[in-house]
């Protein structure tokens, strides 16, 4: 371990240090390391991020290593090094060579995998730690994605992509949180504790041996994460994951669409239908969060829900209800539009939705129907259109 | 500082308009217009042209400093280009784009103009890679699940990928309802949005959901370009595609058929005298045998290459093996295809004489073999009267051609089946009486020389049994090779300038070799005659071809006769290789 440790010192420096005057003497051969060196950071990173104490003990490294490097006047304005930072450390390298005048016109061409650059330039394939051509290929994927989204924008509302990507990593996080996506280590079954005695011992003895016998590691591991030791660590993680995306999005859309997306990904694993359940029960909880789903994504993208949940049917059918009732007849227009104290959505929309819902769960029809006919009755059962929005819905489901 | 007298360099290097033009392409494309994305497309090739010639200027330059001075334009007309994401997503723009900005990037900046260039090449690259264009979700997601941004590019491209593909290929029901109006019209506006990522290896599913998308649609027509640059990048194996893409891109575009058989016959032909071996191996690898048993149309154009290339060419061998494997394989496919699937044989080959073309498609294995003279001498029958109706009609102007159109296509399709001239060569070689010899010795001579021109036929017929009578004594025969009577006999009729209507060698060199593998004489005997007749006539070449067919043959067998014919094969070769060294 302490080995790791040292190597993350020495990655903070190489983050200054490709910010230097020394830059200018990396040939290919330097450049291919310093990128082979990002990638085992991010290795780390993915090993150790969800082991609080192992993540704890380097946190601590880094900020040393960071107090270190400020103080040394070699490296002046150092940014400093966070766990974090460890995730995206290859982007980090590349950004500060290409900040760096210092940067040498042999490094740049290997970046760029341009003819004449260095001698192994055009055997083409590279492996992902190798700098030949990390900045070509970085540009040629990203235009082709642009490429893509500016073709879907002819055909498909959400140009997507992003969204899809973001669903499967949002799940295979919360697989991850919940438990047996990743491979036990010491931390995860500790968080698992929070749900048995049983193993809630077993935890503890585990971070013990992992800690090494350090009293200070495990009081971090027990203590300090944030209720990460307690009772149901990995959801309490889980929500907090799904809060801090709420709450640092711009855009709630997005956040909207990425859980639309990961609730689309069909996973038969145990892991996944338990991330897949603490999802729609969060949305459940998040009354608004839900409607705005309903509202914004297409009606058949909500059904495999409504198919395989029943909670999460009634919720929908209520939402549906809800926006009903909201309802108001626009006397000038001729026709039903949401009042506005909900998230509401058009006449039409509301009633592709409950056709939807007619088509995924057939059994359902009668219950609906019948509870539309007695609303219907209650606003005294005309049958002229602008009277009752139950009345017009049964009349535009009939057709 | 300037020079005295007039510069000659100093006029401009590059066409003011062009340059107006790209500048023009790149404020419209950053104001997002879709039309001017598909014009740039359009204009990718020119484009191409243009940045390949820019680069030659700049690498003429001594340095960025005297490139800024000659081509004012330059880090205004580059910088735009960089953010026009359908040129960079187009593999050469992106190359030669990336090759003239490190170019201008100077190892040591020696004015401000230089360190002002590299620094902004810098910035440049910077945020086109490592741009921080990412929203908060995309960042807490990345750190929490570790995706390297270069891998979370990747995933989102496949992702894209595998969207739009799905659209793509979602079947449309144009067919059964006319009227209704389809996402189909859109087809065209993205196969050339999607023009710069033909040679995207991600993008390779959706190239070929948009090839296949066009079988099920009217109204999805894929533009030209399209379709031109998915074959040049097929062809140039720029591009991997699933077999029912391909034969889905042959469909809409002949001319990309017609480069796909040339580029086939191209690289078989590298090799001089290429072996059965080979050309299967090509044909197999080439998915044009599958294309043509699942498309009939495919079929009759590629057959319809075939047939003009023979006509051109007479007697080309190489061709003939390539035509008969071709059909082989393709036979094969059509065995595989469910019966449903199947058209009838008819359609394939329509203007050949019909009662010709069952007995011939059907392979020698298909029967037993004691059933091959009978069948063999049925076919020869059917082509003597074929010949015979072509000799009287011939006189008849209006019949004439239709008679001669009858006796090639009839040729044509001997060519196609040549495993019954394979039977033909093996009987011949058989022992038994004379009359059973024949028919499989008429044949043979229809094949190498189909044309009969001049009357020949009986004239040929008469020097194909001398062939056969003297390569046999010549075997038997235990006198030395030196003064044998039968050797000089053979050499004359191998001979091209003796005559006037000289024999193909092949043909006399396929009843050598073929007497040579079966006859019971010792292998030391066969193996001398062979090597002195085909050193003596220089047909080594030729004759290690025909050796091959002999081999794939006997391949196709087991049995111990079968062994002993191939033990007998490679002494030939042996002895064959032999004689090349020595005459080399």
């Amino acid at each position: 371990m302490e080995a790791v440790l040292n190597n993350l010192t020495g990655a903070a420096e190489l983050l200054a240090v490709a910010r230097t005057d020394a830059v200018s003497r990396w040939d290919a051969r330097a450049l291919h390391r310093a990128f082979q060196w990002t990638r085992y950071c991010q290795r780390v990173h993915s090993r150790f991020r969800d082991k609080r104490a192992i993540r704890a003990a380097m946190e601590r490294r880094l900020r040393a290593a960071n107090d270190g490097l400020r103080a040394a006047a070699y490296f002046p304005g150092h940014a400093d090094v966070t766990f974090a930072d460890l995730s995206r450390c290859e982007r980090a390298l590349l950004a500060a060579l290409l900040g760096n005048p210092a940067l040498p016109r042999a490094a740049l061409g290997s970046l760029l995998l341009v003819a004449g650059s260095s001698p192994d330039v055009g055997t083409g394939e590279n492996g992902d730690g190798d700098a030949a051509g990390h900045c070509a290929q970085l540009i040629a994927c990203k235009s082709a994605c642009e490429v893509l989204r500016a073709a879907r924008a002819r055909t498909a509302a959400f140009p997507g992509g992003d969204a899809e990507v973001q669903g499967v990593m949002l799940m295979e996080t919360l697989d991850a949180l919940l438990g047996g996506g990743r491979g036990g280590g010491g931390e995860e079954e500790g968080r698992r504790g929070g749900w048995g005695e049983e193993g809630r011992r077993g935890g503890g003895g585990e971070g013990r041996r992992r800690g090494g016998g350090d009293e200070e590691e495990i009081g971090v591991g027990v203590g300090g994460g944030g209720g990460g030791g307690g009772g149901g660590g990995g959801e309490h993680a889980a929500q907090e994951l799904l809060e801090s995306m709420l709450q640092k999005s711009e855009e709630e859309d997005n956040v909207i669409l990425v859980i639309a997306s990961a609730l689309r990904r069909k996973s038969s694993a145990t892991a996944g239908s338990a991330s897949r359940g603490f999802l729609l029960n969060w949305l459940l909880q998040n009354d608004q969060m839900l409607q705005k789903m309903c509202s914004r994504l297409p009606a058949e993208d909500m059904m495999s829900q409504v198919k395989d949940n029943a909670d999460f049917r009634a919720a929908y059918c209520d939402v549906l209800r809800r926006w009903a009732s909201d309802m108001t007849f626009d006397i000038q227009g001729g026709e039903w539009r949401p009042a506005g104290t909900t998230a509401g959505v058009s006449f039409k929309t509301l009633t592709r939705h409950f056709r939807a819902l007619f088509e995924t769960c057939p059994l359902l029809r009668e219950d609906v129907e019948t509870e539309l006919k007695a609303r219907k009755m209650a606003d005294g059962d005309f049958d002229v259109e602008g009277l009752s929005v139950w009345g017009d819905l049964l009349a535009a489901l009939a057709k | 500082m300037s020079l005295p007298g007039p510069e000659p360099q100093e006029v401009p290097l590059v066409d003011a308009q062009e340059v107006q033009f790209w500048m023009e392409k790149a404020v419209g494309a950053a104001a997002g217009s879709p039309e001017v994305q598909r014009d740039t497309c359009l204009h990718l090739g020119q484009l191409r042209v243009f940045l390949q010639r820019l680069l030659t200027h700049i690498n003429n330059m001594s340095c960025t400093t005297e490139a800024m001075r000659r081509l004012p334009f330059l880090g205004q007309l580059l910088g735009r280009l960089c953010w026009m994401p359908h040129v960079t997503a187009d593999a050469v723009c992106r190359r030669l784009l990336l090759q003239s900005m490190w170019r201008l990037y100077s190892e040591e900046p020696s004015s401000p103009v230089e360190k002002k260039a590299n620094q902004w090449i810098r910035s440049v690259l910077r945020q086109l890679a490592a741009g921080d264009e990412e929203d908060a979700v995309t960042q807490i997601l990345v750190e929490h699940a570790t995706v390297p941004p270069k891998q979370y590019h990747l995933k989102v491209l496949q992702e894209l990928v595998c969207l739009l593909s799905e659209e793509v290929g979602r079947s449309c029901s144009s067919l059964s309802k006319p009227s209704h109006r389809c996402s189909c019209d859109t087809m065209l506006a993205i196969s050339e949005t999607c023009l710069p990522l033909v040679t995207c290896p991600e993008a390779a599913p959706l190239i070929g959901a948009m090839l296949q998308r066009t079988a099920t649609c009217v109204r999805a027509t894929l533009s030209q370009h399209f379709l031109d640059a998915v074959s040049a990048a097929y062809l140039r194996n720029g591009l991997s595609l699933e077999s029912e893409a391909v034969m889905s891109l042959w469909c809409h575009s002949l001319p990309s058929l017609e480069e796909a058989v040339m580029s086939l016959l191209d690289r078989i032909f590298t090799d001089t005298c290429p072996t059965l071996n080979t050309i299967e191996q090509q044909l197999a690898q080439s998915v044009l045998p599958k294309a043509c048993a699942h498309h009939c149309s495919l079929f009759l154009i590629v057959n319809d290459i075939f047939r003009s290339l023979l006509q051109q060419v007479e007697g080309h061998q190489s061709l003939l093996s390539v035509v008969h494997s071709f059909t082989r394989c393709f036979l094969r496919e059509v065995a595989q295809l469910q019966p449903q699937m199947r058209a009838p044989m008819k359609a394939f080959f329509p203007s050949t004489p019909q009662q010709l073309l069952q007995p011939l498609l059907v392979l020698p294995t298909e029967m037993p073999q004691e059933a091959w003279k009978d069948h063999l001498t049925w076919i020869v029958q059917s082509l003597q009267r074929l010949t015979e109706e072509e000799e009287e009609e011939e006189s008849d102007e209006d019949t004439g051609t239709r008679g001669q159109r009858g006796v090639f296509e009839a040729w044509l399709l001997l060519v196609q089946c040549a495993h019954w001239v394979e039977v033909a060569v093996q009987l011949a070689v058989s022992p038994g009486p004379q009359e059973d010899r024949e028919p499989p010795l008429w044949l043979l001579t229809f094949f190498h020389h189909p044309t009969n021109r001049g009357h020949h036929r009986t004239l040929q017929l008469a020097r194909v049994r001398e062939a056969w009578s003297q390569s046999r004594s010549l075997l038997l025969d235990p006198s030395p090779l030196a003064t044998s009577g039968p050797l000089q006999s053979l050499a004359e009729l191998l001979s091209l300038q003796a005559q006037p209507h000289p024999l193909s060698p092949r043909l006399v060199l396929g009843l050598l070799l073929n007497l040579a593998v079966l006859s019971e004489e010792p292998i030391g005997r066969a193996a001398a005659v062979v090597q002195t007749v085909v050193q003596r006539c220089r047909l080594v070449a030729e004759a290690l071809c025909v050796l091959s067919s002999v081999e794939l043959r006997l391949q196709d067998r087991s049995s111990s006769h079968a062994n002993r014919g191939q033990l007998r094969t490679s002494a030939l070769r042996d002895a064959l290789t032999h004689t090349d060294v020595e005459t080399c």
